[in-house]
């Protein structure tokens, strides 16, 4: 596996894209943050009773909550790279080429899959050094593991979008197809199902298992999630619900790649 | 030892069958052309044993054993287009294509070498004209000096210049002892190149073989002589030929493999008051045999 990692590094160690797109959503995961951070404090301060409906969502324990629910509006970044680099290999026919040069179907599938995972663990570990930066400058904030069960939460969220968005760019081959979908389903049609399923078909918590809407149940907004919420299943079951659905990517990938002509 | 054995392979894309039962064996060392006009199935019979097609039915050997990416990894193919990731330079993708292969970079700067791309290597290969593009393709075929070679098509693209190279070079491979299996729609190539050939015709396998007992079942012989009528009547009263073929300026003969006597020939017309100013036996042209073989 060290070695198929090595040749997919070869890949994009010199895609521009790659490294524009990675630095872009650093920037934005520290941007975001701070402008929450910033406004947080903005309306506290001229509003000090606004607190005790806010809490103090950038100190521990809660900071590691806040940001993993501020950084998800951005996994759509990771998501549209992912699909570039699969629709790439598409469009390249490399797809072809790397079997023809000696990798099996399955190799090809499972090291973009691991590489997926290795990216939302850098990931991660960027929002976690970001949540303590954040923690730690929050006056009267005192460092805590409290609520540290949030960063895997994240993790499993980040794993769990670009997979997803790898499975629209293996399903639909074309990039402009596979973003299209990915940003109009996940901003638009899966809240409009979620609604639906829960609220007109009074079929909660049914309409929470949605894949992508599963993970941001699990790492909800860091106040009044119990009205936006309501009826959530437990966070372990989510947990669950969101590994059930990356593994599935994977098997639907697997079988597609490895059933169809390339 | 076969180098690939393909069984009764079949391949249809919904109801258009693109191959139909073909079968043939291709033995070591030699050059074995796919011959066959556009649209007969050359390309899918190369896809299918380089996986990157599935057959509809049938089966393929490579080595003599169930095909494996192991098998693949021993095997330098160029599949229909240069498929390389644009934003790399030539260099970068020929390090790619060696690691997958499972070689060392050892081997890049010589195969570069060899197709005229050292030069050019650091761009990028978006900015490669369709010739270098083909010539960095068939340099990735060459990494790890395999003992065997798949090209398809393998002059498209090039200037004359180029396909006289490419073709010297599959040459000068073929002397160095390595089997080449290669598709082209190409008659003379496949003629100047190979030492085998088959020959599809939409999806079915016409003929395969060598190329010397494929392409000349009769011998041919070329006359000409100023009277070109009385030629052509005098000639009616052969004996031995198969038949004659008037061409204007020159009357072919065709006789069974290994009778044509250019003497005799020669003799006969002259006892018939024709005195030949041409007189030349030639194997039956590829091209012909070609169009005879798949013409309905």
């Amino acid at each position: 596996m060290l070695h198929l990692l090595k040749i997919e590094w070869l890949k994009v160690k010199n895609y521009k894209a790659f490294w524009v797109f990675t630095i872009l959503y650093a920037f934005a995961i520290l941007g975001i943050n701070y402008t929450g951070f910033y406004i947080n404090e903005l309306t506290v301060e001229s509003m000090p009773a606004s607190q005790m409906l806010l809490g103090t969502p950038y100190a521990f324990p809660k900071v590691w909550q806040t940001v993993g629910f501020m950084s998800s509006w951005l996994l759509y970044f990771p998501g549209i790279l992912f699909i570039m680099l699969l629709t790439n290999e598409f469009n390249f026919k490399t797809h072809r080429q790397n079997i023809i040069d000696g990798w099996t179907r399955k190799q090809f599938i499972t090291v973009k899959f691991v590489f997926a995972i290795l990216f939302s663990l850098a990931a991660t570990i960027f929002n976690f050094l970001v949540a303590l930066l954040f923690g730690l400058i929050t006056t009267g904030s005192h460092f805590s593991f409290a609520g540290m069960e949030n960063v895997v939460y994240i993790f499993i969220q980040t794993v769990a979008y670009i997979t997803f968005a790898m499975f629209l760019a293996i399903l639909f081959r074309k990039s402009g197809a596979a973003i299209a979908v990915f940003f109009l389903y996940g901003l638009i049609f899966e809240w409009l199902i979620t609604v639906l399923i829960n609220f007109q078909f009074h079929l909660t918590p049914v309409g929470y298992f949605l894949p992508l809407q599963v993970t941001d149940v699990m790492l909800p907004i860091p106040f009044g999630n119990k009205v936006i919420y309501k009826d959530a299943p437990e966070v372990w079951i989510m947990v669950i619900a969101s590994l059930v659905y990356v593994v599935a990517y994977y098997f639907f990938a697997l079988k597609k790649f490895t059933k169809e002509d390339l | 030892m076969s180098i690939l054995t393909v069984e009764n392979l079949s391949k249809s894309y919904g109801r258009i069958q693109a191959l139909k039962n073909v079968s043939f064996s291709v033995p070591e060392g030699t050059v074995f052309g796919i011959l066959g006009p556009n649209g007969s199935g050359k390309t899918t019979t190369l896809g299918t044993i380089t996986d990157i097609l599935q057959p509809t039915s049938g089966s393929y050997q490579l080595f003599d054993e169930p095909p494996s990416a192991d098998s693949r990894r021993r095997i330098g193919t160029l599949l229909e287009t240069p498929n390389f990731y644009h934003y790399l330079s030539g260099v970068k993708n020929l390090e790619i294509a060696a690691e997958i292969k499972q070689h060392g970079k050892e081997d890049i700067d010589k195969v570069l070498e060899i197709v005229d791309l050292t030069r050019r290597k650091d761009s990028k290969f978006s900015t490669y004209s369709l010739g270098m593009k083909q010539r960095l393709a068939i340099a990735s075929c060459l990494l790890g000096n395999p003992s065997v070679l798949v090209f398809d098509e393998p002059t498209n693209g090039l200037d004359p210049v180029g396909i006289a190279e490419i073709r010297e070079l599959m040459k000068r491979l073929y002397r160095e002892g390595k089997t080449i299996i290669m598709a082209s729609h190409l008659l003379d190539e496949v003629e100047k190149v190979c030492t085998h050939v088959a020959i599809l015709k939409r999806g079915e396998l016409i003929t395969s073989g060598k190329v010397n007992e494929i392409l000349s079942n009769e011998d041919l012989v070329e006359v000409s002589a100023t009277d070109h009528q009385k030629l052509l009547q005098v000639l009616n009263d052969l004996n031995g030929k198969t038949k004659v073929v008037d061409e204007n300026s020159v009357v072919k003969i065709f006789f069974p493999i290994g009778t044509a006597d250019l003497a005799e020939v020669n003799n006969f017309c002259f006892n018939h008051g024709v005195t030949l100013n041409h007189l030349v036996i030639k194997k039956q042209s590829l091209e012909s045999r070609f169009f005879e073989l798949t013409n309905n």
